[in-house]
């Protein structure tokens, strides 16, 4: 029997294979799971292994922080957003009162300017640190967790002898930084500067710090678990980040040199020397790598912070009830997890018109549904963990 | 003295004298190392541990968590196939007890030497798999089924580089039976670590591979498992996982120390004194490869599924065959 | 062009140069306020001011996109005052990741069909921030893939951020207005006229 041609062509062309009914299961992670870093939820459909559109679900802890600005005054406005991301509670601040600041024009004293970057340079750390602890912990490492936040502890404790809090701050007033008065009879009218021996006790801890990121790094530098769990993970192409407005040590990672600090003018970086580190593949070590690097680029900072401070006031003269003049404003930060800015629209008010939030940690999961397409179970876990987000930074 | 040993003597009276002792060591040898754990894991991270119950050291901590696990209540599913649920953990605990039978504590200190110890001893160790598996399968729960079928193949895998760890250390000694093979070391003077440390090396692994412990705990840790096929387990029932762990650590650090590092055995220590020092040295070296293993849980972080089973196959398993090969080369030449 | 106040007719702003180059490539009008470059362009210049934004001025970095209300009458806060036009302003604020270079892209909608093309083919980034002004404001965004809420639940109504919808914890409470000024503890006001450092010495030197 001779085959016809088209008989031929036709077995040839169709695909003759069996197609097994597999099911594939959604997987709800979170909100409530050890490693979202808060309440976010992942709805992902997995197929054995390997996850295929992956959502995100946000807003469990949205407060309405822009509504909110709409009926506060500005000193009441520096109390609630520091909350916004709570793990570097005054970075948060800086750039808002910076904002208002631009609009009433007023100059900020030397002083209160070096105060308010050794603290943002401080709560990088502390940021930076909890990162170190909690990224580790995620791939199965316990022992940096204890190492990190005890160090931790130090920056702490540093924070809350100058502001009186250790993750909400408040210190942020329009025209420099708090200063403290004394609290008895007799020292109530007497303003206060730093606390003593804040300083020393400063270069001290930046020293603990300095010993305890090295023995972070020799702990996972070199391990190979860690090597396998993270290079080549999740990499983030530079174009993509930029599109999705990923910022702060994601991007960096990415391989981009960009860093606010040494492109706005909201706190004087410029009169500082530090390098920028940059990571070269982009992937969750390098996302690691980054950080680690930035904590100790921010010692660095605060170490000639503390040699050069000037003395002077610590607030300009403001009037007794702020009002500031009409105009709009966008003041960029780089925070700890990255750009984060406040689009201020004021009436002359004593508060705003609207204030825009921008938070990094928003922009920075937005890009979750297209890294984590395709990607075994376990490397979730590891590729949110490197992204370093916050909760109340994605849902403001 | 005489009338312990014709009391001894008696069959019935030394099977129930060894069922008493195998049954004590189990709980005993957990809480000890269970209490080194916590110790040791506190030491490592800059903390304290236990520090409250039984005085400044804690030791009573287990003891407290172990009243604590009995009386919970004892829940059990409502969808969970019970009979098998409950023989799960049972299981576990069996194949862990089985396992202390063969292990040769001094020169004529075991509970039964068999000739076969080395084969029964990996036989009855791979029984546990079953019993996670049961675990996992009976506790209705999607996770746990998942965690238990992953458990499941990691011990599989982990199942051949274990056991062609120690051919070697057959063939140098001649005998599968375990107090041959440490009468073996004696005679030739050394360990035979010296020459095996291919084998011990891979044993070792898969010990840790065995016991679902960092970095090998992706079956228990994993995060959307919670704690795997353990999940649904609570009170007395995770007891006995948790006791079986602890054990089998002892276990298997002890199996090692018979076939590779000596058994009971110093060098310089005559045959007389190693009766009443054997069980002490053989715990002392034992102890070192838990101090290993707790060292190993605390320093790492832990393999993905597909790392872990590439390598078993990729890396352990021909390392395995190659010390085989080399040693029975070596045994015919030299 | 409006420039701050504090500057004479004769210093021309740092940023001018480039705002004007901005405006000119995209076809918008550009104003400087308090450092900010603003281009200002019509509703259907949106989607190609920001293509060519992002190919050929080199911002390709998506900073944020919102929107504000101006409305007379509000229901919070303090109204805006005389003569404003009430409109929706969306704003986009764009980057370059090399010298930092910044413009807000504006355009405005009308208040009672809010309606402009989605950026998400420019942009990626702007998927989500475009469903929390959807959400928030009520804008329509023409060719977004999924326009679903982003903070508030599935069943939620209305659109929090519009002057219109009241914030309930102040129907209970009105707003104080200027008089929402309270003592600190300790003494001072911490708005107080005077404020005087330390000593010049550094007491930590």
């Amino acid at each position: 029997m001779v085959l016809d041609q088209d008989l031929v062509r036709h077995l040839a062309e169709s695909s003759v294979s069996v197609e097994l009914e597999t099911e594939d299961m959604t997987l709800n992670i979170g909100p409530q799971h050890p490693s979202t870093h808060g309440v976010l939820r992942l709805v992902a459909r997995v197929d054995g292994e390997r996850a295929f559109d992956v959502h995100p679900v946000i807003g469990y802890m949205h407060r309405g922080y822009e509504k909110l600005s709409e009926v506060r005054t500005y000193p009441q406005i520096t109390a609630l957003v520091n909350r916004i991301d709570w793990v570097s509670g005054y970075a948060n601040e800086v750039p808002f009162i910076v904002a208002a600041e631009k609009l009433m024009e007023i100059e900020v004293p030397e002083r209160a300017q070096y105060i308010r970057l050794i603290l943002t340079e401080m709560a990088r750390i502390s940021s930076h640190l909890v990162f170190m602890a909690s990224y580790p912990l995620e791939l199965g490492a316990a022992t940096p967790l204890f190492f990190a936040l005890r160090e931790r502890e130090r920056v702490l404790d540093l924070l809350e002898g100058v502001t009186g809090g250790r993750f909400h701050p408040n210190f942020n007033r329009i025209g420099g930084v708090k200063p403290a008065y004394g609290s008895g009879s007799s020292t109530r009218k007497v303003i206060q500067d730093l606390p003593a021996g804040f300083l020393a006790e400063t270069r001290d801890a930046m020293d603990k710090v300095t010993v305890v990121v090295d023995e972070i790094n020799s702990l996972v530098a070199g391990n190979e678990i860690i090597l396998a769990r993270t290079k080549g993970i999740g990499v983030l192409p530079p174009e993509v980040a930029a599109s999705y407005g990923v910022s702060g040590p994601n991007l960096r990672a990415s391989g981009v040199k960009f860093d606010l600090r040494k492109v706005e003018d909201y706190l004087p970086y410029h009169l500082f020397d530090f390098e920028v580190p940059v990571g070269e593949n982009g992937d969750c070590w390098d996302r690691w790598h980054v950080r680690l690097l930035e904590i100790r680029q921010s010692v660095r900072i605060i170490q000639q912070a503390i040699d050069g401070i000037p003395s002077g006031p610590l607030q300009a003269k403001v009037p007794k009830v702020i009002k500031v003049p009409k105009g709009e404003t966008y003041v960029r930060a780089e925070n700890p997890k990255g750009e984060m800015g406040y689009y201020l629209v004021s009436n002359g008010g004593q508060g705003p018109y609207r204030l825009k939030i921008r938070s990094a940690s928003f922009s920075n999961i937005s890009i979750l549904p297209w890294i984590l397409e395709g990607v075994l179970v376990p490397d979730i876990i590891a590729i949110m963990g490197s992204l370093d987000f916050v909760l109340g930074d994605v849902d403001r | 003295m005489g009338f312990l040993t014709d009391l001894f003597s008696n069959f019935w009276v030394s099977l129930a004298g060894k069922l008493l002792l195998v049954g004590l060591m189990i709980p005993l040898v957990g809480l000890v190392i269970g209490f080194a754990e916590l110790k040791l894991s506190a030491k490592m991270q800059a903390r304290i541990g236990p520090y409250f119950a039984g005085g400044r050291w804690g030791w009573a901590q287990l003891i407290a968590d172990g009243v604590k696990f009995f009386q919970k209540e004892d829940l059990i599913p409502a969808e969970a196939d019970k009979p098998v649920f409950k023989i799960a953990p049972i299981l576990v605990l069996v194949s862990t007890v089985g396992l202390l039978v063969v292990i040769p504590f001094g020169p004529g200190l075991i509970f039964r030497d068999l000739s076969v110890g080395v084969f029964y001893a990996l036989a009855i160790s791979s029984l546990s798999t079953i019993g996670i598996l049961m675990a996992g399968w009976s506790s209705a729960n999607k996770y746990s089924l998942m965690g238990g079928l992953r458990a499941a193949g990691q011990l599989i895998a982990y199942e051949l580089p274990l056991v062609l760890a120690v051919v070697g250390a057959v063939i140098l000694a001649g005998t599968m039976s375990m107090a041959g093979i440490v009468e073996a070391q004696i005679s030739s003077g050394y360990p035979y670590v010296i020459f095996q440390f291919l084998g011990f090396g891979v044993f070792m692994i898969a010990a840790l591979a065995e016991l679902t412990r960092i970095p090998f705990d992706m079956p228990i840790a994993e995060s959307e498992l919670v704690m795997g096929y353990l999940t649904e387990y609570s009170g007395f029932r995770f007891l006995f996982f948790f006791l079986a762990e602890f054990a089998n650590m002892f276990s298997l650090s002890a199996i090692a120390v018979t076939l590779f590092l000596g058994g009971y055995w110093l060098p310089g220590i005559s045959e007389d004194v190693l009766a009443w020092a054997g069980p002490v040295i053989l715990m002392a070296k034992a102890f070192l490869l838990v101090f290993i293993m707790i060292w190993f849980r605390w320093t790492f972080p832990r393999f993905r599924e597909d790392q872990l089973q590439s390598l078993s196959w990729k890396i352990l398993v021909p390392i395995a065959l190659a010390n085989i090969a080399i040693t029975a080369v070596f045994k015919v030449v030299f | 062009m409006t420039s701050s106040p504090s500057e004479t007719e004769t210093t021309i702003h740092p940023l001018q140069e480039f705002a004007d180059e901005v405006a000119g490539a995209v076809g918008g009008e550009a104003e400087i306020t308090f450092d900010t470059v603003k281009v200002r362009v019509s509703p259907d210049q949106w989607v190609s001011a920001l293509t060519t934004a992002r190919d050929d001025l080199g911002l390709v970095f998506f900073s944020f996109l919102s929107a504000v209300d101006w409305s007379a009458e509000v229901e919070v806060g303090d109204p805006p005052g005389e003569g404003v036009e009430e409109r929706f302003e969306m704003l986009a604020a764009v980057g370059d990741l090399g010298a930092g270079r910044r413009v807000i892209f504006t355009t405005d909608l009308p208040k009672d069909s809010p309606v402009i093309p989605s950026l998400v083919d420019v942009y990626s980034g702007a998927n989500w921030h475009e469903r929390e002004a959807h959400e928030m404001f009520g804008i329509d965004f023409d060719g977004h893939p999924d326009l679903a809420h982003l903070y508030l639940p599935d069943s939620f109504v209305g659109n929090p951020l519009r002057k219109s919808y009241p914030l309930l914890s102040r129907e209970v409470k009105p707003w104080p207005g200027t008089v929402d000024v309270e003592a600190m503890p300790g003494g001072g006001d911490e708005t107080d006229e005077t404020s005087e450092g330390p000593s010049e010495e550094n007491p930590e030197a």
